[in-house]
């Protein structure tokens, strides 16, 4: 089955500009993400997002701000990680008011064209230490994999451009991304 | 609690939309402080043209420690951030004390001897000094 892809505008912020990726016509891979952990996962889900707003807003795609999960293209994820050391978030006990420090494992696949345009797909809890040998991220990983290959290739075929300052990318109204 | 999501129509505002209808004060400040903070190791250390093992030496700590340090998701603790302030030279958060009072220049007052004789002749009212009021 031939599948094709859009690209759609999530946010533009003063130092980045996100898309997303709307596969057969479907519903966005980042709204599918959000759907799926505002309710299950809404503390790991709120330090995802809001640390691409902040990074958006005012620092810009730095690579140490994203996490490598490269397997056929130059795919990223977040959050972001020390070396063999998991993400921390601080999650607020309501009842007792303490601090705990937990591992954040659930993950946002993306693709950094630049320091300026990230694309982000979907994600999932990961429950292995390789994306690979986990059933609920694997898919994710896979679909991030093979979205990274088609829009490197996109931008050698100059069919995604970048403007002249290369702050945003310039893609024309019917562009689709296409595989098989 | 987070709020029930449903497709969100309106393109080019998504982040914050979400956000603002799942706002949480505590992760927000979180994540903002603490990028604000790796940000200015990251910063200061490209100054000084250190890599993260120059850092790592200069703390007695190992790469690996401090990578996580740096990835804006750890939970740094005071005294870490001391040892770093420390180690780079530099403060990394900085708190502003209350002023008790402070001097303000209002101008100079001109006639100062005039004003010392008023002063001098001035005569305080007695508890027992009666007024008459106007009926």
């Amino acid at each position: 089955m031939n599948n094709f892809a859009t690209i759609e505008l999530v946010q533009k912020y003063r130092k980045v500009t996100y898309y997303t990726i709307s596969i057969n016509e479907e519903t966005t891979l980042f709204q599918q993400f959000i759907n799926k952990h505002t309710n299950s996962n809404y503390d790991k889900l709120y330090h995802i997002i809001r640390w691409i707003e902040v990074i958006g807003d005012k620092i810009g795609a730095l690579d140490q701000y994203f996490r490598n999960e490269a397997e056929i293209a130059d795919t990223r994820a977040l959050p972001p990680k020390g070396v063999d050391r998991e993400p921390i978030y601080v999650e607020i006990d309501d009842a007792t008011e303490e601090e705990h420090n937990k591992p954040n494992n659930l993950r946002l696949y993306c693709f950094k064209a630049n320091e300026s345009v990230v694309f982000l797909f979907n994600g999932d809890i990961k429950t292995s230490r390789r994306a690979q040998d986990c059933d609920s991220v694997r898919p994710h990983f896979k679909v991030a994999n093979t979205l990274s290959k088609l829009i490197e290739e996109a931008f050698i075929n100059k069919d995604i451009r970048w403007n002249k300052s290369y702050t945003d990318i310039i893609v024309d109204e019917h562009f689709l991304l296409k595989w098989e | 609690m987070p709020k029930k999501q449903e497709d969100m129509k309106t393109k080019g505002n998504m982040i914050s939309q979400w956000l603002d209808e799942n706002k949480n004060l505590e992760i927000d400040g979180f994540i903002e402080k603490n990028l604000a903070i790796t940000e200015k190791i990251r910063l200061t250390m490209e100054d000084k043209g250190w890599k993260s093992q120059d850092l790592a030496k200069a703390m007695g700590k190992n790469a690996s420690e401090i990578s996580k340090w740096l990835s804006g998701m750890h939970n740094l603790t005071l005294k870490s951030i001391i040892k770093l302030e420390i180690a780079l030279g530099v403060d990394l958060i900085q708190v502003k004390t209350d002023t008790e009072f402070k001097y303000v220049y209002l101008g100079t007052i001109q006639n100062q001897e005039e004003l010392i004789e008023k002063v001098e002749n001035y005569e305080e009212t007695s508890d027992s000094q009666t007024f008459e009021v106007a009926m």
